[in-house]
């Protein structure tokens, strides 16, 4: 299947190893995966801060780039990034000229575990990676794309990984995108939860679907000195035992 | 002025649902669709008096009423007691005016219906002067007929509507009052009755 | 004590972060609370569908609401009911200490309604020179500490019993102690008096049906019973949004609302009052009035994503799963309604001039939406507050920046020298003290995943 990875602009300038990750495990899996150089970013960040023309203008970007590319799917490493592309049509709700487009990329696009599990029926990827780890449900991709299963039977898969489930799993990490920097006590309040979850769980590692959270999580625990590191399901799925 | 007030509402009520633009409502689910009701086997009397006791109540079954309230009035030790003005309960106590209903301990009602799913006794104030007696004094005693005791409170609403126009006040009360607002600990026993007797009558 | 305002909630969460006592009571409440909503729910198999079928129950009320109200008044009518409307706040109290002072009423007791905090009508009645004792015990506790709900359903959470003690032993003279059950016995002595004595009794509504004209309350005291059935007079305060076309309705109302608010599948007592009584020997009020509240309310008909604001059956779940509320508590809010249907329904109803940063202080997480009976979509309400917001209220510095941002994001030449420069800004400038107070930032890629790409 011809793939065409939307790395998303967080991973793209913060953190090139989860696009690294995920394109190696698409390959892996037998998927040809394309890389459109135009591409920039969802929208997120002005469609949840209420700038929804400027938004509008980002998304129509996004779906005129998606539209002439000949692959079967839009695959990401990100659930907020993801379900953000399924708003599409909410964003359009207004425009006749674009709601169908926008409804056409939306159901074109998946989130990678997603992808994985539901579309290819792909439950081993071949990895290994040996420790204890935790698994941080991030919010967009629970309650928005139903992913809770997906992940944990990716990672259960995994020679060698010991599995935990962190206690409230699903609660929030405090990212919340602008609300991060607008309420920021607030915010690593809200984290704090997360990071004592994470510490009673005893693990080396915390994986989750979307860096944002990672880079909640992993500020936070890098500010406390913790040995505990922080890890994208991508990443993880990369991992062989001979790499 | 609140006719002026009345129709400004309801003219802004109109105004902004006309300038409303439609939408996908959610397809209906209908009114009778709803969870199973208890099989046929399940005994009523039984899922009643579990549901009461969970909460606090106290309940007995039993096919001599009177026997059994005497009993309990007997082991309460209580000298004031006021009933509603059902005819089976003048020999047990008084039927007080307003003024005095505060000077009582224990207060002796029938019950009009009950609720087998979730333990509840069910007054009409339009049958019976039960009103105040079953809230003001510490302590609550309903004798309610097991055939009047229906299996789900959908049912006893049906049971309210059926007939005449909806009485003037009706109360469903399962166990006694509690209240869990100081650091969330139950604590039974506020405004209302601190014990609820709930007497099953099966001997009609 | 002055209660805090919604102006300055970020003052007022950060004040709430630093008291760990108050932080200590949230997390016990909203975790206990969510636990035993999330039993309650899992009892019942078929809980999702009655969600969707609470939803549409509200969805045609709401559709069709000046049908349903004056169905509702008709009815209500012709029972003996008297009924008053009230276009806002100040009118509400003005009827209601009107009423009050023609019945010559001299110890008035008060149940539990969040409208009457709304409308301040405590206030407002002690303004006109009357007295009123709200006989709800953490409304009890509230009023006699002067201080604002905190929780829609538990308004004093936020304190925990040794200061309630102090409060009762300071107003009350009660003996210290620190035990909860003498805590509530010295309540309830202090009330029965007040009680007894009351000539006006002034409720909430949970639910007016319109086929009946009949008003449900419901409640776990007994105050609500004795409130509506002693005095000779009884006030019902309702907000319009309050009704629901049919008596048939409530099963499925009163299956959700106990389970989402606190666990319980009934709470003790439903009240179903219609009307006045048949004859003036029987018990209860020889006057009932039930008074119609707008305030906003049919504003937020305009609009599909506005109008299930209106769904709202203050539970109170949506408080007890946020994140934000969690840590901060009710007061942090400065209004009645705190948390998350507090957020999107207090820009709504006061006007989004001093309420403009509550719609940003979420993550939006959603488990709001998860746990509300009516399916409200918090979330989708929040992105279109702030959609109304920031184009017009947002700071120049933001609102450009935003612009900018669009710029660069549809602009491949920008979007490349955007990275590059991000990465000198990064190393020569401490970026947004905001994040790097208290978290560690990831540095910038020195070869973003383009060029990693290109040279592939």
């Amino acid at each position: 299947m011809k793939v065409s990875i939307f790395v998303t602009c967080l991973v793209d300038q913060l953190w090139t190893s989860i696009g690294v990750s995920s394109v190696e495990v698409l390959r892996r899996v037998g998927c040809e995966v394309e890389f459109d150089q135009r591409q920039t970013c969802c929208a997120q960040p002005a469609f949840n801060t209420g700038y929804l023309k400027e938004a509008r203008e980002v998304a129509e970007r996004f779906i005129k780039i998606y539209e002439e590319s000949d692959a079967e799917v839009i695959v990401s490493p990100s659930g907020s990034c993801t379900a953000m592309v399924r708003h599409y049509p909410q964003l359009f709700a207004d425009d006749p000229q674009w709601l169908p487009r926008a409804k056409a990329i939306a159901a074109r696009t998946h989130e990678l575990s997603s992808f994985l599990i539901r579309v290819l029926k792909i439950e081993d990827v071949g990895a290994s990676w040996t420790g204890r780890l935790t698994w941080h449900d991030a919010c967009h991709g629970l309650r928005d794309l139903n992913l809770k299963d997906e992940p944990r039977t990716l990672i259960r898969n995994v020679r060698g990984a010991e599995f935990v489930e962190l206690e409230h799993a699903d609660a929030c990490c405090g990212f919340g995108g602008t609300f991060s920097v607008k309420y920021p006590e607030i915010s690593v309040a809200i984290l704090d939860q997360k990071i004592d979850a994470i510490e009673r769980a005893g693990v080396e590692a915390v994986v989750s679907g979307d860096a944002s959270c990672l880079i909640q999580i992993g500020g936070r625990l890098s500010r406390q000195g913790s040995k505990v590191r922080v890890m994208h399901l991508a990443e993880l799925l990369s991992q062989r035992s001979d790499g | 002025m609140s006719s002026e007030a009345r129709q400004v509402i309801l003219d802004s009520i109109r105004a902004h649902l006309a300038a409303s633009p439609s939408y996908d409502v959610e397809p209906q689910i209908f009114a009778d669709e709803r969870e199973s009701d208890p099989p046929a086997s399940v005994n009523i009397g039984g899922l009643f008096k579990q549901n009461l006791e969970s909460v606090a109540g106290h309940c007995i079954i039993t096919t001599d009423a009177t026997d059994v309230l005497r009993q309990i009035i007997t082991d309460l030790g209580v000298q004031r007691i006021a009933v509603s003005d059902a005819p089976e309960l003048a020999e047990f106590g008084v039927v007080p005016g307003a003024n005095e209903i505060f000077s009582f301990d224990v207060g002796i009602t029938t019950a009009q219906a009950a609720i087998a799913e979730t333990g509840t006794v069910v007054l009409d104030s339009s049958c019976e002067r039960n009103r105040l007696v079953s809230v003001v004094p510490p302590v609550h005693i309903a004798i309610v007929a097991a055939s009047r005791i229906c299996a789900t409170l959908a049912d006893a609403l049906a049971i309210l509507q059926s007939g005449k126009e909806l009485s003037p006040a009706i109360t469903f009360i399962t166990g006694p009052s509690r209240t869990a607002d100081i650091e969330l600990t139950l604590t039974i026993g506020v405004h209302g009755p601190q014990e609820l007797y709930v007497i099953i009558d099966e001997s009609s | 004590m002055n209660h805090l305002s919604s102006e300055t909630f970020r003052e007022n969460a950060k004040a709430a972060l630093a008291d760990t006592q108050l932080r200590g009571a949230l997390k016990n409440a909203t975790s206990l609370f969510g636990e035993r909503r999330k039993q309650a729910a899992a009892s019942l198999p078929n809980w999702e569908a009655l969600r969707s079928q609470a939803r549409a129950i509200k969805d045609e009320a709401l559709s069709q609401l000046d049908r349903y109200l004056e169905e509702f008044v008709r009815n209500a009518e012709s029972r003996g009911a008297k009924i008053h409307w009230a276009r806002d706040s100040a009118e509400a109290n003005a009827i209601i200490c009107r009423l009050a002072s023609d019945y010559n009423a001299r110890v008035i007791v008060k149940s539990k309604s969040m409208t009457t905090e709304e409308t301040h009508l405590n206030q407002a009645l002690e303004a006109a020179g009357m007295q009123v004792v709200e006989t709800d015990l953490g409304e009890y506790i509230i009023q006699l500490a002067d201080e604002p709900p905190s929780h829609i359903i538990a308004p004093a959470i936020h304190k925990t019993r040794g200061q309630i003690a102090e409060l009762f032993t300071a107003e009350l003279g009660m003996p210290p102690t620190d035990d909860i059950g003498q805590l509530t016995g010295t309540a309830r002595t202090t009330l029965r008096n007040r009680f007894a004595t009351a000539d006006l009794g002034i409720s909430g509504v949970n639910f007016a049906i319109a086929e009946t004209g009949t008003i449900v309350i419901i409640e776990n005291e007994g105050n609500i019973r004795l409130t509506t059935s002693l005095p000779r007079v009884h006030i019902a305060v309702m907000g319009i949004e309050k009704v629901i076309p049919r008596f048939a309705d409530l099963d499925v109302f009163l299956k959700l609302l106990p389970r989402s608010g606190t666990g319980q599948q009934l709470t003790t007592y439903q009240s179903f009052i219609t009307g006045t009584k048949r004859n003036a020997a029987d018990e209860g009020p020889d006057e009932v009035h039930i008074l119609l509240l707008d305030n906003g309310r049919s504003r937020m008909l305009a609009h599909p994503v506005t109008r299930q604001s209106l769904a709202c059956i203050r539970c109170g779940a949506c408080l007890n799963a946020c994140p934000v509320y969690q840590q901060v508590g009710g007061h942090a809010y400065g209004s009645v309604y705190p948390g998350p249907i507090g957020a999107v329904i207090t820009p709504q109803l006061m006007g989004i001039q001093k309420t403009s940063q509550l719609p940003y202080a979420s993550s939006l997480c959603g488990a709001c939406r998860e746990v509300c009976p009516v399916k409200i979509d918090i979330p989708r309400l929040l992105l279109h507050l702030r959609a109304e917001i920031s184009p017009r209220k947002g700071s120049l510095a933001e609102r450009l920046a935003f612009k900018f941002w669009a710029k660069v994001m549809t602009s491949p030449a920008l979007y490349r020298m955007s990275a590059v420069a991000g990465r000198v800004v990064q190393r020569f400038v401490p970026i947004s003290r905001a994040w790097t107070s208290g978290r560690d930032l990831r540095p910038i890629e020195s070869k973003s995943f383009h060029e990693l790409w290109t040279n592939e």
